[in-house]
């Protein structure tokens, strides 16, 4: 068994940042994710790599398109208002198809909200954020454990679409500790080579990336017809989640982060009371888990969707099962959380 | 001059139970405020200790209309509300004036709000910007800004055998403002509230753009106990770290001259966050620090006699 650690999900991120190779940081202070910049600030340095603290989240981001572009490792994070900052560096860095990871610890919004834990960033992360057709993969771990491994594959995500990668995390992630195995970092394959970084051109073509594509009315079109295709088999190829006691479900409660692990307490409660209740916990947001949802629509009665929001990711259920089933819903937003008990009641409610 | 006495009398425009910490420095600003002019006031505030100390819903300390947005743009919001009110006045919807007071920590203003400062002393909006420099985005725990000295440790600049916390000198933002060439730009103190209210009180009342960098040490941050942020402060002056002066249409005026300048260290080693500094080791740091104090000193007082 790996080495146990026992950290806060914000160090834990760092820790598999560093695993995975990652060698280039920025950020700049917001909370609840200071602790990412801040265990960042000595934990990069000693891993031969570069932490900067910029001076503002527009500064950050845009220093994950240099440093990627430059070919190394990177990752950035902040928390929702800052995120929305960064959120036209990412179309630059989703347009220029440069590999890196965001994190984001999602507070309570809309506006400078509050620091509780919230999902208010749903919409923002799964449907592009910024200006311009463009997909980011979303990753929502539920426990430290995966934030440590997802953590892990979002920098392999990265470099195998050369697309940027969101772990959306929320502040109960983000401030918890629990002990997590120090798995080792395998790359999920043989990572393609980086042929478009821009390293100094001694021996070869110079290379160009750029997001502005002025050279006929057709470039930009061609462009997104190239990002179009490449979303497309993101989408055949990529998808997690977690499936818990859904075989003879008749209920199935869907959430995904926090809210599913609450989830999946409140759905054990409801067997304890015979209750035909499972639980489908999304892993990936982008690309949505829809064949998962499809199946089990076909044989269940219900969804009851939980999330820490008001009303987001419902959608993205409503639209994968087709609004065959009836959906219900336990949400808020502005930093509300349920406990097993609310669900549980939820549950019996609609039942 | 005002006479503390007779200010102490006047309505403040902070009340008590706000939630600064225990010893900070900062309200003796915000307490200032109405008391040293008979406008009315706007108060503006980026996101920082000031701003969520003093607003935590349902409740507010402001007693003046008081209004918050993000943290970096705190600036573009109040020259909206000075606009407006000049708009008004024009249109013959108000025919008394208001003053716009807006301000920002050391984060919000020496990094991520620059940008929008600078751009409202540019266009001349008739603003008041105090910012209260306590050395490092405090807010969140510590975390090295624009503003934090060389040698300290923050949380993002931390201390280890190799490097001796911040590795940078500060940036001298009151000296970029001075190159704004506005009406008023000054650099004051907590411990001496005389000068700070001569300041406040001439930079509301200016007509046009004024700045006020007020030296406010943070217990927490500076790792001093909580009955030393006034004594910190005047060590701060009394070492030439942070002289008080003022420029008044490119005029300078150096508003208090230490009878004795002290050493540095007297200033670094009351604070926890300079703590490491003491072992030789790191001597040529604190060697490096002095040199910039000394140098900024000595530009100050050419300056002065230049535009005698």
């Amino acid at each position: 068994m790996a080495e146990k650690i026992l950290l806060k999900g914000n160090e834990v991120m760092v820790e598999a940042a560093l695993a995975a190779g990652c060698r280039f940081f920025a950020g700049y202070p917001i909370t609840p994710q200071n602790e990412v910049p801040e265990y960042m600030s000595y934990r990069m340095p000693e891993s031969g790599g570069v932490f900067i603290q910029a001076e503002s989240e527009i500064a950050a981001i845009n220093m994950m398109f240099g440093a990627s572009a430059a070919g190394v490792r990177c990752m950035t994070s902040s928390s929702s208002p800052g995120i929305s900052l960064k959120q036209e560096g990412i179309s630059y860095i989703a347009a220029g198809e440069l590999p890196c990871v965001i994190a984001n610890i999602q507070r309570g919004g809309p506006g400078l909200g509050n620091i509780r834990a919230a999902q208010g960033d749903y919409f923002q992360a799964v449907k592009g954020g910024g200006h311009g057709d463009y997909r980011l993969i979303v990753i929502a771990p539920g426990t430290c454990q995966e934030m440590y491994d997802l953590t892990m594959k979002a920098f392999d995500y990265a470099d195998l679409y050369r697309n940027p990668v969101l772990i959306l995390g929320d502040g109960i992630l983000g401030q918890m500790a629990e002990p997590v195995e120090r798995n080792e970092y395998v790359p999920l394959c043989e990572m393609p080579e980086k042929d478009y970084v821009l390293d100094g051109c001694k021996g070869r073509e110079p290379r160009v990336i750029k997001t502005l594509k002025l050279e006929s009315n057709q470039a930009l079109i061609d462009h997104n017809i190239h990002l179009q295709a490449k979303y497309a088999k993101i989408e055949e190829e990529l998808c997690l989640l977690e499936e818990y006691r859904t075989d003879d479900a008749e209920v199935v409660v869907t959430a995904y982060g926090i809210a599913g692990r609450i989830a999946k307490g409140a759905v054990n409660m409801a067997r304890d009371k015979g209750l035909k209740v499972g639980l489908l916990r999304p892993m990936t947001l982008w690309p949505f888990p829809e064949a998962a949802f499809e199946r089990l629509a076909d044989k269940v009665r219900k969804f009851l969707v939980v999330e820490m929001s008001c009303g987001q990711y419902i959608e993205d259920v409503r639209l994968a099962t087709k609004c065959s089933k009836v959906v219900e819903f336990l949400g808020m937003g502005g930093g509300w959380y349920p406990t097993p008990e609310n669900i549980l009641e939820k549950i019996e409610a609609v039942y | 001059m005002p006479n503390l006495q007779e200010m102490a009398k006047k309505d403040s425009a902070f009340s008590s139970g706000h939630r600064m910490c225990a010893g900070c420095p900062v309200p003796i600003f915000t307490k200032m405020l109405t008391r040293v002019t008979d406008f009315d006031i706007v108060v503006g505030s980026a996101t920082g200790c000031l701003e969520v100390a003093s607003s935590i819903f349902p409740y507010s300390a402001w007693k003046v209309p008081w209004i918050h947005t993000a943290f970096e743009n705190v600036s573009a919001m109040m020259s909206g509300v000075e606009a407006l009110d000049k708009v008004n006045r024009k249109k013959n919807k108000s025919d008394k004036k208001i003053k716009c007071i807006a301000t920002g920590g050391d984060g919000g203003t020496y990094d991520i709000g620059i940008q929008s400062l600078s751009a409202a002393m540019e266009r001349g909006h008739d603003l008041l910007y105090i910012c209260y420099d306590n050395g490092a985005y405090m807010n969140t725990g510590i975390q090295r800004s624009g503003a934090t000295p060389l040698g300290a440790a923050t949380t993002t600049s931390p201390v280890g055998s190799v490097i001796a916390g911040k590795q940078q000198q500060r940036k001298d933002l009151t000296r970029i403002m001075i190159a704004h060439h506005i009406p008023y730009v000054a650099q004051a103190s907590i411990h001496n509230p005389i000068d700070l209210s001569n300041k406040i009180k001439k930079g509301i009342e200016i007509d046009g753009p004024a700045f006020i960098n007020i030296l406010c040490p943070c217990i927490p941050g500076w790792r001093i106990a909580p009955n030393m942020a006034v004594e910190s402060a005047r060590l701060g002056v009394d070492t030439c770290f942070w002289p008080l002066y003022e420029v008044e249409d490119q005029k300078f005026k150096i508003n208090y001259t230490p009878k004795e300048k002290l050493p540095v260290t007297d200033w670094l080693f009351t604070q926890g966050r300079f703590r490491h500094l003491k072992d030789d080791k790191w001597s040529h740091l604190v060697e490096d620090f002095q040199t910039r104090v000394d140098e900024q000193w000595d530009w100050l007082l050419a300056c002065q006699t230049k535009t005698e």
